[in-house]
């Protein structure tokens, strides 16, 4: 009885791509920074200012697998916002390749710019309600800083990956990794642009591994 | 050849830029601090800038030097303090060598402080109390070197008039040709800078339309000493205001005005038996323009002043100026700028009409070039030409370097 179980185990197994099957899943904790002070809007010289606070972001941090991966044929459009004076979302994780979009969902200008070496643009000033949205392809891996040509003080990031296998922590620090290829591999943490850790691992197939990054 | 070891140095400034850029961003996060769960938010930040003149003599504009080239090293300190969601506090301080350009001794400034209240969350009203830059017109929101497109101001906020607030002409032929016998500096253009006199203000967003009125303890073109309570009070208040609309976020029109008496206290003694400071105003009409769309900046304003001044009547003036500024790559723009100021006739006393001073007109073309979000070197090329007179012209170079942290 318990024989013929195990083969219709193995007959159902068999109906499943085999990358389902070899997948591994890396998850564990990352030491996140303390938080980052509220940031402060400059209004001196606006004669129209409204009431209200910007939002704190907490820090996240990024996780991915480092290794050389096929790149896909196509990879989905990601989105980076300006809303309420703020890059949302704060930190955004692509693959190498991706186009980002940057709608203004303010009601008054923005001008996004970068002078960072992965990614050097800047798009002007342009309205909520222009079509088509400014885009970029980030072609260049490496962390690219946002920042607004008007409002000083915003900041956002997109670090430009060489990996399909990434994600972003909670804000506790967990992340889980899932659909990872077996193998050994280099799993880091990205926590900001000074501060990568990373550890050598060994994925096995259907097993989950638990990696700390303290 | 020289454009090749240019290109050279300027990669050699970004390469060792993007070194301290990161420093630079870490000083920004060190210097904002929050308190009471961030219902006290405080930002110190600044820019320091070096900058290096090269003119005439006389020296055009506000720049106050016997020499041809000068040095003019200014940091700047700003505080910047959100307190709940309604209440702003800011300053700015200097250290220099005197709000305008000189060639005198360094010095450290308070240069603007004030308390702003924001009860409604839609803009609808906005008070503020303290020293701080006019309302009037749409140059001021630019005037730091930062946003800046060029080194200096445009002609109406500089160029130095026969205008004084020290004392009053003794005659009409006094009037004209006092600042061939004077110092520059005891004379006055019509908008001095940004005019940070101290005051109170009252602005807001009604729709499309903006406002804003102020009340300040000194005239438009009142010198920055004039600009501190301690110096001069609120006895000869100037009352200034300025109507905007926004038909969509490129387009921004404005119609400002400012009346007020522009004689300081010490002038009193010189004014004509049984007239006091009340008595001469400087009236300052404005319509100003600005459009903005992706790389491509443009502003205009048209001022019409008016002074009145003592043993001469009214002397008028109608100033100028169109200024673009485009951005050809993300870390190279180019600004041009033609500013115009022309002079009416007053009578000399003797049965005759003469202009009150020589019309002139001014180009300024400036070129940057941002190394990093915090680096910075402006370069300026300015050719004044008066138009009546003489014809005098001056040539002036101007280079600045702006660290902003």
């Amino acid at each position: 009885m318990r024989r013929q179980g195990l083969l219709w185990l193995n007959a159902i197994c068999a109906l499943f791509p085999a990358t389902v099957l070899a997948s591994a899943t890396a998850e564990g904790r990352v030491e996140l920074p303390k938080s980052h002070s509220a940031p402060v809007q400059a209004k001196r010289y606006e004669i129209v200012t409204k009431a209200g606070v910007l939002s704190t972001q907490p820090p996240l941090a990024v996780v991915y697998l480092d290794g050389s991966f096929p790149q896909p044929a196509s990879l989905p459009t990601k989105e980076v916002a300006q809303k309420d004076l703020t890059f949302i979302p704060a930190i955004l994780p692509i693959q190498l390749g991706t186009k980002v979009e940057f709608p203004n969902l303010d009601d008054a200008y923005h001008n996004i710019f970068s002078y960072s070496p992965a990614k050097r643009f800047d798009l002007g000033r342009y309205r909520p309600d222009e079509r088509p949205i400014p885009t970029q392809v980030f072609d260049k891996p490496g962390l690219v800083i946002l920042r607004c040509d008007i409002h000083e003080h915003m900041r956002g990031l997109i670090l430009v990956l060489n990996t399909p296998y990434f994600v972003m922590t909670d804000t506790n620090g967990h992340f889980r990794l899932n659909g990872l290829p077996a193998g050994h591999y280099t799993l880091k943490a990205w926590i900001d642009s000074r501060t990568t850790r990373e550890k050598p691992v060994e994925l096995k197939s259907g097993q989950t591994l638990h990696v700390d990054f303290p | 050849m020289k454009l090749h070891t240019f290109s050279l140095c300027l990669f050699a400034c970004t390469a060792c830029a993007f070194d301290i850029d990161d420093s630079l961003d870490r000083l920004d996060s060190a210097l904002t601090l929050s308190a009471f769960q961030d219902n006290l938010r405080a930002r110190l930040s600044g820019t320091l800038d070096l900058e290096i003149y090269h003119f005439e003599q006389p020296a055009p504009g506000l720049i106050n030097s016997d020499i041809d080239t000068l040095f003019n090293p200014r940091l700047t300190l700003f505080l910047d303090a959100q307190i709940g969601s309604q209440i702003y506090f800011f300053a700015q301080s200097r250290l220099d060598r005197g709000f305008d350009p000189s060639d005198h001794g360094a010095q450290v400034r308070l240069d603007e402080y004030a308390l702003r209240v924001t009860p409604w969350e839609d803009g609808r009203l906005t008070v503020q109390v303290g020293k701080f830059a006019t309302v009037v017109g749409n140059w001021v929101p630019r005037h730091l070197s930062w946003e800046n497109p060029f080194i200096n101001a445009p002609l109406v906020y500089e160029n130095v008039t026969p205008i004084q607030d020290k004392s009053a002409p003794l005659s009409p032929l006094d009037f004209i040709y006092g600042p061939f016998y004077y110092e520059k500096y005891a004379f006055n253009p019509v908008i001095w800078g940004p005019s940070y006199a101290s005051g109170v203000s009252v602005s807001g967003r009604l729709g499309k339309f903006d406002y804003a009125v102020e009340m300040k303890n000194a005239s438009l073109s009142s010198r920055p000493e004039s600009w501190n309570v301690t110096e001069q009070g609120f006895d000869n208040p100037t009352f200034s205001g300025r109507v905007g609309f926004r038909p969509n976020e490129a387009w921004n029109f404005g119609l400002s005005a400012s009346e007020g008496p522009y004689f300081r206290q010490e002038a009193e003694p010189t004014l004509p038996a049984g007239r006091d400071i009340d008595d001469y105003r400087e009236f300052v009409l404005g319509q100003d323009a600005s459009f903005a769309w992706r790389h491509l900046q443009v502003w205009v304003e048209f001022y019409e002043a008016r002074f009145q001044v003592p043993r001469v009547g009214n002397a008028d003036t109608f100033a100028y100026y169109i200024e673009a500024k485009y951005k050809f790559t993300p870390q190279f723009f180019g600004a041009l700028r033609w500013n115009q100021q022309l002079f009416g006739d007053i009578s000399n006393g003797y049965g005759q009409n003469v202009r009150w001073a020589e019309d002139l007109g001014r180009i300024d073309i400036a070129a940057a070039y941002r190394f990093t979000p915090h680096t910075q070197l402006k370069l300026q090329y300015g050719f004044q030409h008066e138009t009546t007179g003489p014809g005098d012209d001056n040539h002036l170079l101007a280079a600045q370097f702006t660290i902003r942290f």
